[in-house]
């Protein structure tokens, strides 16, 4: 599904070359949940961007569906990357247009023939009530929802989670990790989540790989946690974990 | 006082049609200024937010070229840009002087100078992450400006577009030493020349009271479409 292939990225900075990603080669394999995980700075998020084209490799290849990204034309690599699902660490939602609009927002950018409906990844992610919202009006955990809802209405075959849960509390972490697993449990699609949070990676993940200044450590068949305990609440939580 | 005020209505009813036929000249100028700026200030504007160092459609070339242009034409003294243009305004429309038509072209080239720098400072409040979005959604750079940057950025480009309308109103006046018309031209034929001291005032009057309602609906709008 998706191939790095002696995959290299190098930036230069103040005229001193920087390797941000160092021959990379793996696969990951189709309806995979995978991990990549790393310090800041290892070069997850770099390498997470390979896979739409959001960053262009130095040498080496990435093969994505059979096709190799660095020979597409940059209107077959736009076309490409609406195909390709994304959440990100700030949520990026556009604070001007209402929830609703915002979601439907990848529909008018590019047609897809498989696009679900505004109600229907709403009612996915449990945010029906707030359709007629602006983000302002929203707590970071449900700006996420919007945005996992947002990257799922055009029903993609590959799903890219840039730190999606870095920017929230420990209990809103746990709802966000939850909505993913469902993502990946119900949907046939293929999850790549970057992160540095062990926990959401034991909670998703199949598959690990562990970076280090830009290279691949270690390949990590992640023993899966498949339910952590469920809190109802922060309160709950707090006693739970400072109490014991 | 009574006989005093009546003289006044009396003079400002006299008086009046000229007030009337400065300010309509004015609004041509204001007109052609406010055309220029959206149908040429704001894409260039864009252009420049768009081919600067590390943005999406970066252009060394182009971005030095655009900026340039704006930094001229800002820099001059607006009287010396007015002087310098004459003979092309000449060129093109027959006559450098004496109609509000002919004192347009120099207004409109600022007006597309100052509006086309607001823009780009608008554009560069936006949050790098909605550059992000529209990219890994695919959007081509007519999307990304039409459905992510304006869409973003469309309070703060009609605050921008109102503080430069104000601005045209002073730079209109001085169109009035040239022959151009309009309310400058007003102030030193009634204020400066004759000393009808009451009925410039009046027209400042007028013209504040414009700006202010002016200033007081932009601000409005802007408020209303801003969910930031």
């Amino acid at each position: 599904m998706i191939r790095f292939d002696n995959l290299s990225k190098s930036f230069i900075t103040n005229q001193e070359e920087v390797k941000a990603l160092d021959q990379i080669t793996f696969n990951i394999e189709k309806n995979e949940s995978f991990g990549i995980i790393g310090e800041s700075g290892a070069g997850k998020s770099t390498l997470l961007r390979m896979i739409n084209g959001l960053e262009t490799p130095s040498s080496g290849q990435v093969i994505v569906d059979d096709k190799d990204l660095t020979q597409l034309s940059e209107k077959e690599l736009n076309r490409h990357r609406s195909k390709v699902g994304m959440i990100f660490q700030h949520y990026n939602l556009l604070n001007n247009k209402t929830v609703e609009d915002n979601i439907q927002l990848p529909l008018d950018i590019h047609s897809h023939e498989q696009a679900l409906t505004v109600d229907e990844v709403l009612d996915f992610v449990g945010l029906l009530d707030k359709k007629t919202a602006y983000p302002s009006q929203l707590s970071g955990g449900q700006k996420q929802r919007v945005g996992i809802a947002r990257a799922l209405i055009t029903k993609p075959k590959i799903l890219l989670c840039d730190e999606p849960t870095s920017a929230l509390d420990l209990s809103t972490t746990h709802d966000i990790v939850q909505v993913l697993d469902k993502v990946n449990r119900e949907f046939d699609m293929t999850v790549v989540s970057v992160t540095h949070e062990l926990d959401v990676i034991k909670r998703l993940c199949s598959r690990s790989a562990l970076l280090q200044d830009g290279q691949l450590l270690h390949m990590i068949e992640v023993k899966n946690q498949q339910e952590e305990k469920g809190y109802d609440s922060y309160h709950a939580r707090a006693l739970e974990v400072l109490q014991s | 006082m009574r006989e005093q005020l009546l003289l006044y209505l009396e003079r400002l009813q006299e008086f009046f049609p000229a007030i009337l036929e400065s300010m309509s000249e004015t609004g041509i100028m204001m007109f052609f200024s406010i055309l220029a700026a959206i149908l040429l200030g704001l894409p260039l504007g864009t252009l420049l937010f768009l081919t600067a160092k590390d943005k999406p459609r970066e252009n060394k070339l182009v971005y030095t070229i655009a900026n340039t242009f704006v930094n001229i034409v800002r820099a001059f003294p607006f009287l010396l840009l007015v002087v310098a243009m004459q003979p092309f305004i000449r060129e093109i429309y027959g006559r450098a002087t004496g109609d509000p038509i002919a004192a347009s072209f120099p207004m409109m080239l600022i007006a597309i100078a100052l509006y086309a720098r607001f823009v780009e400072q608008s554009l560069l409040e936006i949050p790098t992450g909605v550059l992000e979005l529209a990219q890994s959604m695919g959007a081509s750079t007519r999307q990304l400006i039409v459905k992510f940057l304006y869409v973003e950025a469309r309070s703060s480009l009609i605050i921008g577009f109102t503080t430069a309308l104000v601005s045209f109103v002073s730079y209109s006046t001085i169109m009035g030493v040239v022959g151009g018309g309009g309310i400058g031209d007003f102030a030193i034929r009634y204020g400066y020349q004759r000393y009808e001291l009451d009925i410039m005032y009046t027209a400042i009057i007028i013209i504040i009271i414009l700006v202010e309602l002016t200033q007081w609906i932009g601000l409005r709008l802007a408020r209303k479409l801003d969910h930031r």
